[in-house]
């Protein structure tokens, strides 16, 4: 996965850059509209080296298909994890078992790792401590299985389909 | 211990005397006398809908232009301070992959929406200040992330410069039409977008003079960032 052309790489930040600009201003003045591209431009021409690497690749269908069903799976994954955690503080006994807990991804990609490690710190009372290489540092509220494997099972493993398909 | 005590008692004598003075000025009555004129003579006098950009750079323009001086003074004072020949980052260990990735995509939204912040000055909260010290916000991030980042030095500087010579440019420019220093002359003597107010291409120079402020305080902050993060090399003091 070498890195797109300059053009694409440019063309994909600017792109993005006005989704977001329009976004901002919700509206469909054409003076907003001729300013916002301006803006995108410029901005782009000063970041779009550090902001992307595949360029236009990333508007392949699939990805798009795979990011789009990821956010109400991640949402839904978010709102378990949230009322897991209030049963444990509630519960008269506090249920929980803490422990630093080391994980392997396959994802090779900087982005997806920074949106796998942010997936796991906002679900079920798990914490990206730190990432090095494609092993993660997690702290796990309730440790179920200590081992590599199986950690990256049940914390991973379920982002990681999605993710692989988005980044890589 | 008595010196604390003493500390307390003058900052309380204090606190009562100024909450007596205030307590003579009612609240929330109408006490406005230059102020009803802002509120209504601004949108014919400077196009712009949000009278506080009006105020801040038709009304007391001077204001802004100290401010913007005392600014560049605040970074050249910095400069001159920390000056040193040879500079160079004393971080030693790069930030964790999640927090680079996160800075490097994170940099084309902030300063974008730095420059929305600057751009809307006459139509939204906000301005010059604000949008300059968000885009100084994305070079901070990359300072902090990355051991080695650094701003190109040949286009940050003379950019500031330019910005500022803008501004006074663009004074002087109402100095010869108008007849006074910092004069309107978009709005007052060629009436661009008088059919516009309240959409972006109005209020005369008011988008002009945030631009070109949001440039210079973006660049000014950047630089006093960027002059206090290093540490002269080995050997120096």
């Amino acid at each position: 996965m070498g890195e797109a052309s300059k053009v694409s790489r440019y063309l994909y930040t600017v792109l993005i850059l006005f989704i977001i600009w329009m976004f901002l201003t919700s509206s469909f003045d054409p003076q907003e509209l001729v300013m916002g591209v301006i803006f995108s431009l410029i901005v782009g021409a000063l970041t779009y080296e550090v902001f992307t690497e595949k360029g236009l690749a990333n508007l392949n269908p699939r990805r798009i298909t795979y990011f789009v069903a990821y956010i109400p799976y991640f949402i839904w994954a978010m709102v378990m994890a949230n009322l897991d955690v209030a049963y444990r503080v509630l519960h008269p006994k506090r249920p929980i078992n803490p422990g630093i807990v080391e994980c392997k991804t396959t994802l090779t990609n900087n982005t997806g790792k920074l949106v796998l490690a942010n997936s796991i710190t906002l679900t079920p009372g798990t914490i990206t401590l730190d990432v090095k290489g494609d092993r993660y540092f997690i702290h796990w509220i309730d440790v179920k299985d200590e081992s590599v494997e199986g950690a990256s099972e049940s914390i991973i493993k379920p982002f990681e389909k999605f993710l692989k398909v988005i980044f890589e | 211990m008595v010196k604390r005590v003493l500390a307390i008692v003058f900052i309380l004598i204090i606190g009562l005397w100024m909450a007596k003075a205030l307590d003579q000025v009612p609240f929330g009555e109408d006490r406005m006398l230059v102020g009803k004129y802002y509120l209504e003579h601004v949108k014919e006098e400077t196009g712009a809908v949000n009278a506080v950009t009006a105020v801040v750079v038709n009304y007391r323009g001077f204001d802004t232009l100290g401010e913007v001086t005392v600014l560049f003074i605040a970074s050249t004072g910095v400069a001159a301070l920390l000056w040193k020949k040879r500079k160079e980052r004393s971080a030693k260990t790069e930030g964790s992959v999640v927090l680079t990735t996160g800075a490097r995509i994170l940099l084309p939204f902030i300063m974008l929406f730095g420059a929305y912040i600057f751009i809307h000055g006459h139509l939204t909260p906000g301005g010059g200040f604000p949008g300059g010290a968000t885009i100084a916000t994305a070079f901070l991030f990359l300072y902090l992330t990355f051991t080695l980042y650094e701003v190109d030095h040949k286009t940050f500087e003379p950019l500031e410069g330019l910005a500022g010579i803008g501004y006074v440019t663009v004074g002087l420019i109402g100095l010869a039409v108008g007849g006074y220093f910092l004069f309107d002359w978009i709005w007052q003597t060629w009436g661009v977008g008088k059919e516009n107010i309240g959409r972006l291409l109005s209020a005369g120079f008011i988008p002009i003079i945030y631009t070109l402020i949001g440039i210079k305080v973006g660049t000014e902050l950047t630089g006093i960032i960027d002059n206090m993060i290093k540490e002269p090399e080995e050997g120096g003091q």
